[in-house]
C-alpha cells in the first residue's frame, strides 16, 4: 500500500493512541490481576505491521514516533528500539515478496520467526550497552512467552490495523 | 487540498540514514543507570500515567465490590431477618477493617528505618514497566514531594531499589531485579563483600564474593552502605544457591529477595532532604 503524507501522520497518529492503550493494559492491568511477569511488546507488532505492510518513505519516522510512545512507559528508551526497528525494516524491504499473511498461521509463523530477531538484537544491544554478555541468553529467554502469546494474535492484530491504515485515498480509489 | 506525493526510494533511503544515525546517537547516549527525561516526555509521563493509576484503582475498587458482594450473600444466607441490618454493619466493618490493615502497613513503613535521618515519603505503585526487560516500577510521588534521582526505595521487608527517573508528580524505581541495577552489599554473618545485581524475574546474584569466603545457604544479604545509594544495613535477601566451581577466584551466589514484588503495594522512598522535626510526608 501506498501512502501520502497526510494518511501517513493520521494513521501513525491512531496507531499511537491504540499504543497507549495497550501499553496502560500490558503496564497497569495486568500487573494489577497479578500478571506481573507479562508485558507483551505491543510497539513491536505495531513496528512490525508498519514493515510488512505499508510503502512509504516516512518509514523510519512512523517507527521513531510508535518508539517514542512507547518510552513513555518503559526505561527502554526509544533509540534501541528505532534503532532495531528500522534495521528490520530495512531487512524486511528485501524478503517483502517472500513473505505470506494471507492466512492467519502464516502471518503467526512470520511474525514470530521477525520477533526472535527483533529480540536477538535488542539482547545484543542491551549487552553492548552493559559491556555484559553473562544474561544475553537470560534475557532472551525470557522474551519467549510474550513473543508467542504476541504471534498468537498478530493476525487479529493486523487486520485491527489494516483498517487504521487504509487511507481515504485508496477508499476513493476502490 | 493537494496532498503531498513521497514515495520516493531516494527519499526513503535518507529517511533510513538520518533516522539511523538519530537513534545510534540516542543509544550511545542513553543511560541505563540513571535516567533522564526531556520536558516533552515528562509532561506526556504526567499525563499518561494518572490512566495507569485510575487502571491499578479501578482493580482495587472491583476487588472491593466483589469482595463486599460475596460477603453479604454469605450474611444473607446466615440471617435472613437480621439481612438489612448485617449488610450496613458489615459494610462497614469490611471498609474498617481494609483501612486498619492499610494504616498498620503504612505505619509499620513509616516506622520501619526511624534511625535513618533521612525523609520518608510514602508511595503507592502505579504500575510496571512496559518492557519485560526492564524491572521498572512507577509511583504515584515524584519532584514535588522532594524526591529526586537515586533516591533509595524500601519496604519493610527490605531494599525495592532506588529511583531511576523523576517527572512532578510521578516516579520510576529502577528496581533489584534489573540487571542495570547494582548495589555494594555484604553476607551479614560473614560479611564477605560483593555486588548484588538483579538477572531475573524474581532473582538477584551476588557478584565478586572470593571462593575462600564460606558462605552458606539462607545467609541474610544487607547493603554495605559504600555505594552514594543505599544506607547501611537494609535488608535485601537471602541466599538460596551457591555453585562454586573447582576453578576461578570467585563463586556464583543466587540470591532470592525478601521484598515479594509481585505483591507490593506501598513504598518508602528516602528523600536526600535531611528529615525536619520527625516529620514525614504521607
Amino acid at each position: 500500500m501506498r501512502y501520502n503524507l497526510k494518511d501517513v501522520a493520521l494513521s501513525t497518529l491512531k496507531s499511537a493512541l491504540l499504543l497507549v492503550i495497550l501499553e496502560v493494559i500490558g503496564s497497569a492491568f495486568f500487573p494489577a490481576i497479578g500478571l506481573t511477569n507479562f508485558r507483551p511488546a505491543f510497539s513491536v507488532l505495531i513496528v512490525l505491521y508498519v514493515a510488512f505492510k505499508i510503502n512509504t518513505p516516512l518509514l523510519p519516522f512512523v517507527i521513531l514516533v510508535i518508539q517514542n510512545v512507547h518510552s513513555i512507559f518503559s526505561i527502554e528508551g526509544w533509540a534501541i528500539s528505532t534503532l532495531i526497528g528500522v534495521l528490520v525494516a530495512i531487512a524486511v524491504k528485501y524478503f517483502k515478496d517472500l513473505l505470506d499473511f494471507s492466512t492467519a498461521v502464516s502471518t503467526i509463523v512470520v511474525v514470530q520467526i521477525s520477533q526472535i530477531i527483533w529480540f536477538v538484537l535488542l539482547a545484543l544491544f542491551l549487552s553492548i550497552k552493559l559491556s555484559d554478555f553473562s544474561n544475553f541468553l537470560t534475557i532472551l529467554w525470557q522474551f519467549i512467552p510474550e513473543s508467542i502469546a504476541l504471534s498468537l494474535v498478530s493476525p487479529w492484530f493486523f487486520s485491527l490495523l489494516d483498517k487504521m491504515w487504509v487511507s481515504k485515498s485508496q477508499n476513493s480509489r476502490i | 487540498m493537494k496532498s503531498i506525493r513521497i514515495e520516493n526510494s531516494k527519499w526513503g533511503l535518507i529517511n533510513n540514514l538520518v533516522v539511523l544515525i538519530i537513534s545510534m546517537i540516542g543509544y550511545v547516549r542513553y543511560d541505563y543507570d540513571v535516567g533522564s527525561s526531556s520536558f516533552y516526555q515528562s509532561a506526556l509521563i504526567e499525563t499518561f500515567a494518572p490512566i495507569q493509576r485510575g487502571t491499578t484503582s479501578l482493580k482495587e475498587s472491583v476487588v472491593k465490590i466483589v469482595d463486599h458482594y460475596f460477603l453479604i450473600v454469605n450474611t444473607s444466607k446466615e440471617n435472613v431477618k437480621l439481612k438489612s441490618k448485617i449488610e450496613g454493619l458489615q459494610n462497614d466493618l469490611f471498609v474498617m477493617s481494609e483501612v486498619q490493615k492499610e494504616n498498620e502497613r503504612l505505619k509499620r513503613l513509616l516506622e520501619f528505618g526511624k534511625e535513618i535521618p533521612k525523609k520518608k515519603v510514602l508511595a503507592k505503585i502505579v504500575a510496571w514497566d512496559s518492557s519485560s526487560e526492564f524491572r521498572v516500577l512507577r509511583i504515584n510521588k515524584g519532584s514535588n514531594d522532594n524526591i529526586k534521582k537515586k533516591d533509595p526505595v524500601i519496604t519493610i521487608n527490605g531494599v525495592v531499589g532506588y529511583i531511576y527517573r523523576v517527572t512532578p508528580n510521578y516516579s520510576d524505581i529502577l528496581t533489584i531485579l534489573d540487571q542495570n541495577n547494582r548495589a555494594d552489599a555484604i553476607v551479614a554473618r560473614t560479611r564477605s563483600h560483593g555486588i548484588v545485581e538483579g538477572v531475573s524475574k524474581d532473582k538477584c546474584i551476588l557478584k565478586y564474593v572470593a571462593r575462600t569466603e564460606q558462605v552458606e545457604l539462607g545467609d541474610e544479604v544487607i547493603t554495605a552502605g559504600l555505594g552514594t545509594i543505599y544506607p547501611k544495613g537494609l535488608k535485601i535477601g537471602r541466599i538460596t544457591k551457591i555453585d562454586k566451581e573447582n576453578f576461578g577466584i570467585t563463586q556464583a551466589i543466587e540470591i532470592t529477595p525478601s521484598v515479594n514484588f509481585n505483591k507490593l503495594e506501598e513504598v518508602v522512598v528516602f528523600t536526600q532532604a535531611d528529615k525536619v522535626a520527625g516529620k514525614d510526608e504521607i
